[in-house]
């Protein structure tokens, strides 16, 4: 019989060899898919608080990550005949101006992680490429992300034009070194994280509320 | 006039490098996200003039405008096929400036991705790219070469090996440090300072150090700084803090580090036995001028 927790270690370690086999073995063995899934999702929190703690560093985020997401595409079949979709989805992306991304990048697996819907348009993203987006997709929630003093105002003029399309039920979460909860508040975001860890959280206390 | 080898004028006299470039271009008039690497080719009168604004200001080293021009950190500009004209045209600019008496530095900036298996680069692969800019550069006349701003030592190794594959003439390698808590520092990968510095020496470098740090004081420099010297032995080292953390004061960037607070800490870091000091994000002519001032005050009194 596999063990789940072996399967949500193998993850932590980032040993997709591993993580890819529990995984088939599990869905050989009839477990539930939503059962592998929680398995991952606990996982990938785990490894969140870590990197919160400094216990572990971008790396190991990164490569926990990759197993991630290679053990999820092994499980998608399964989630889809079970009917097992992603709640909502959250767009995200850096705000214009700004090329970075591995900041970004770390919250959108954590999302995807905890299996929220992710479209991640990637970096340099203007305010009508958000809008956009929330609207095709759908959206619950837009990601913005900035690691420049100067693009900080690029954020605030995106989360204007968010605001300005009143998109029913959307919330707003932001982050990224420069960003504080005082800057979020000031450009009326509904949100600020301070890590990809709290990034989740949020997301699902805003989901709920 | 022949200038002596920079290794050999460092065991002289510690030396002023010079400070931001990517900054100096924004108040320019470079856009946020544009590549500054470009105006080598389209405005390089203005490159020039940041040039000879830190030569004036007695700086001994002159950093090249190709920070982000590796062929991989060009290709987010989809200007890969540019790589040999950027960093010939840099390297022009800057000798241009800093004929005869200064030294010219070849800049090379991390390629912007990771390497396997975080990512999905090569290191093969990635020590073509920084070959390729590293040979670009010599060919045009740099005197050595800095590689700057690195977080995985893994990625500043393939850069050093690279640099000396292409010369045998001096490569500096710094790192960006960040506070890691208990007067500890870190690059974003985690790595700590002794790991970092002890990995550039063992790859090549012939002085190491530390540039453009997250959120670190001026005084944090200085512990950085003595952490450094303890770790590099005899390697010479070189630290180029940024003027403070940025601040947006009514829709305007500040660096609130002034040339003062630069030139206040100038002792302190030469007692700690640091011998390039020089300045990143934020430092203008008017912070290095100070500093040299503050240098030569301590080398010559
Ligand atoms: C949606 O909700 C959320 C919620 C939470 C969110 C979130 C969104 N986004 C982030 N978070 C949060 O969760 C993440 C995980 O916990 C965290 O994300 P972070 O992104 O903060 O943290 C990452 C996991 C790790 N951190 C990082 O990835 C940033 C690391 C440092 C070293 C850095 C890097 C790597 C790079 N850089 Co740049 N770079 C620096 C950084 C200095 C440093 N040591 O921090 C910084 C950010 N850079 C800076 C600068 C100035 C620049 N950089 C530039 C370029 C680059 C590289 C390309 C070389 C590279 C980027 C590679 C890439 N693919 O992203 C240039 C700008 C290019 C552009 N237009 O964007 C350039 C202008 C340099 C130049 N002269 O060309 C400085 C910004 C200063 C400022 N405040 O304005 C800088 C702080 C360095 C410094 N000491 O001055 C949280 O903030």
């Amino acid at each position: 019989m596999v063990n789940l927790q072996n399967l949500a270690d193998a993850i932590k370690v980032g040993n997709r060899a591993e993580a890819t086999k529990l995984t088939r073995q599990a869905i050989d063995e009839k477990v539930g898919a939503k059962e592998i899934l929680e398995a991952m999702v606990g996982a990938m929190d785990e490894i969140g608080k870590k990197f919160q703690r400094n216990e572990v560093f971008v790396p190991e985020m990164l490569i926990a990550s990759r197993a991630m997401k290679e053990s999820m595409a092994v499980l998608e079949p399964l989630l889809v005949k079970a009917g097992i979709k992603p709640a909502f989805t959250a767009v995200i992306g850096t705000v214009a101006g700004d090329l970075h991304d591995i900041g970004k990048n770390l919250v959108a697996m954590m999302w995807k992680g905890a299996n929220f819907g992710v479209v991640d348009l990637g970096t340099n993203v203007s305010p009508e490429k958000f809008l956009a987006a929330a609207k095709e997709h759908k959206a619950r929630v837009v990601g913005l992300s900035a690691l420049l003093t100067t693009t900080m105002p690029a954020m605030k003029q995106t989360v204007a034009a968010l605001r300005a399309a009143n998109l029913a039920g959307l919330k707003v979460v932001i982050g990224g070194a420069p960003i504080t909860q005082e800057f979020a508040t000031e450009i009326g975001a509904d949100a600020f994280a301070p890590d990809a860890a709290s990034a989740v959280e949020m997301v699902r206390k805003l989901m709920v509320a | 006039m022949a200038k002596t080898n920079l290794l050999e004028e460092l065991k002289k006299r510690p030396l002023l490098c010079d400070g931001a470039m990517g900054t100096q271009l924004f108040i320019r008039g470079l856009a946020a996200g544009a590549c500054g690497e470009l105006w080598n080719v389209g405005r390089p009168e203005v490159v020039q003039e940041v040039h000879r604004a830190y030569r004036q200001a007695g700086c001994d080293l002159i950093t090249t405008n190709t920070f982000g021009a590796s062929s991989a950190a060009l290709g987010k500009h989809g200007l890969s096929d540019q790589t040999a004209t950027l960093n010939r045209t840099g390297a022009a600019a800057a000798i241009r400036e800093a004929t005869p008496d200064a030294w010219v530095l070849g800049d090379v900036g991390p390629f912007g991705e990771f390497i396997e298996p975080l990512g999905d680069m090569k290191a093969e692969e990635l020590l073509e790219i920084f070959g390729e800019q590293a040979a670009a550069l010599y060919a045009a006349g740099v005197d050595a070469i800095i590689i700057e701003t690195m977080s995985d030592p893994t990625e500043l190794e393939v850069a050093v090996k690279a640099a000396k594959r292409a010369s045998a003439k001096p490569v500096i390698a710094t790192y960006a440090f960040a506070d890691g808590g208990g007067g500890s520092f870190r690059t974003m990968m985690g790595t700590p300072v002794k790991d970092a510095i002890a990995r550039a020496i063992a790859a090549g470098a012939d002085v190491v150090g530390a540039n453009c740090g997250s959120s670190l004081s001026l005084s944090d420099y200085v512990n950085l700084a003595e952490q450094i010297v303890a770790a590099a032995g005899k390697t010479p080292v070189i630290v180029q803090p940024n003027a403070g953390s940025p601040m947006l004061l009514d829709g305007k960037l500040v660096y609130r580090a002034k040339p003062e607070d630069m030139t206040a800490a100038v002792p302190s870091l030469l007692k700690t036995g640091v011998r390039i000091i020089g300045g990143c994000c934020g430092t203008t002519p008017s912070h290095l001028r100070a500093m040299g001032e503050a240098m030569r005050r301590e080398t010559v009194g």
